[in-house]
């Protein structure tokens, strides 16, 4: 992790919002999934769109993620990327396959 | 000195973390009734981090944070002395953790076990927080702990640290934010100087995983895979974790996480943190 969070220093930049809402949620210190599988059940909050959507894509493509931000800021110990990102996609969206068979991303 | 030597259960059962026991007591122990020469009241195990930490870091033990008494007594005005044990006193009373396993009573073995072991420093079970449990969520979730584990080791810094934190205008804008319950603000980072001064990296310690292989990534995964097969009773298939102390935290900050009061209507800080600077994520 850099002088600071990956979102301060990026804002703009793909899966900011994915590596905020994560540490937010996720990060050991502060570890409350339930309040982010609430979270990612409300239909009101922009971000979480964005947010669904740059974890479908981290999922799809996570050779796009940057180096180990992820990891840094989250620290998560599934082993690698894709199984955390893919844990995490069970966890908040259930059963609803993150990328459809076509290789399309699902509508939400 | 490499490594860690006090594995998991090689006490024999033995209370870790008790903070004084007559059969604990060092060489230069002396018998009582000679009033020159200090009692040492640590175990061997709280010796020897602490030892390890003077060694590899500089860290001074003895050293106090020089309290801005005034200031802290400021900061909840209808608080009287000792201002630093009221601060903590009235964040016992919130939910956040900081103070439970950020703060000095913490030791630096108990930091260091929970670093390699995932021994959660607030759970007071000695059998469960052995066992990896978790001491502050409910029912028996593991403890979870980042590469690192962290503490302001001067209860007068922690409590500074928390009066001048929750004034800060980052701070103060993330307790601010108009509350949700399903979210949360994003956590903050304020740098250790800013909070203590110069020398306030100096009331901060901490100890990281020993990377394996050169990756720290794959020394948590080992960690979570080490306490997995200990907890079935099974012979792990992977090294037992390593520590050792974070060099320094000079230039360092204090990550500040906010979540919901007790109450849920509102903000609070849920812990704080001192993190080093960046360029020490590698096992130096």
């Amino acid at each position: 992790m850099d002088e600071d969070f990956y979102w301060k220093r990026h804002p703009d930049r793909p899966f900011a919002t994915l590596i905020r809402i994560t540490t937010t949620y996720l990060h050991p210190e502060a570890d409350d999934p339930e309040s982010l599988q609430r979270l990612a059940r409300r239909e009101d909050r922009p971000e979480m769109r964005v947010f669904k959507a740059e974890l479908r894509q981290a999922i799809t493509h996570p050779e796009q993620l940057p180096s180990d931000e992820l990891f840094d800021h989250v620290q998560y110990d599934d082993g690698s990327d894709e199984a955390f990102l893919r844990r995490l996609w069970r966890e908040l969206y259930g059963d609803e396959p993150p990328v459809t068979e076509s290789g399309l991303h699902s509508t939400p | 000195m490499v490594g860690f030597d006090r594995g998991f259960d090689r006490d024999n059962g033995a209370e870790g973390d008790r903070p004084a026991e007559a059969g604990a007591h060092g060489d230069s122990t002396v018998q009582d009734g000679d009033p020159r020469v200090a009692v040492e009241t640590r175990t061997r195990g709280e010796a020897y981090a602490d030892l390890r930490q003077v060694v590899r870091t500089g860290w001074d033990r003895h050293q106090r944070f020089d309290t801005p008494r005034s200031e802290l007594a400021m900061f909840r005005a209808e608080r009287a002395s000792p201002e630093a044990m009221r601060i903590i006193v009235a964040a016992d009373q919130g939910g956040g953790h900081g103070h439970i396993r950020h703060e000095g009573w913490v030791t630096e073995e108990a930091s260091m076990r929970r670093v390699a072991y995932l021994e959660d420093p607030a759970q007071l079970d000695p059998g469960r927080r052995r066992a990896g449990i978790d001491g502050l969520r409910p029912g028996d979730r593991n403890h979870l702990c980042a590469s690192r584990s962290t503490r302001i080791t001067d209860p007068d810094a922690f409590a500074t640290v928390l009066a001048r934190g929750s004034a800060h205008p980052d701070v103060r804008a993330a307790l601010s934010t108009p509350y949700d319950r399903d979210s949360r603000p994003g956590p903050v980072r304020i740098p250790i100087a800013d909070l203590l001064g110069s020398d306030g990296h100096r009331a901060c310690t901490g100890w990281q995983l020993e990377p394996v292989a050169g990756s720290t990534r794959t020394a948590v995964d080992n960690r979570r895979a080490w306490r997995t097969a200990i907890a079935d009773g099974r012979q792990p298939d992977v090294p037992e974790p390593r520590a050792h102390p974070v060099p320094t935290f000079e230039g360092g900050t204090i990550v500040f996480a906010v979540s919901h009061n007790r109450q849920r209507n509102g903000y609070e800080i849920a812990t704080l943190f001192p993190q080093s600077p960046a360029h020490d994520l590698t096992h130096h």
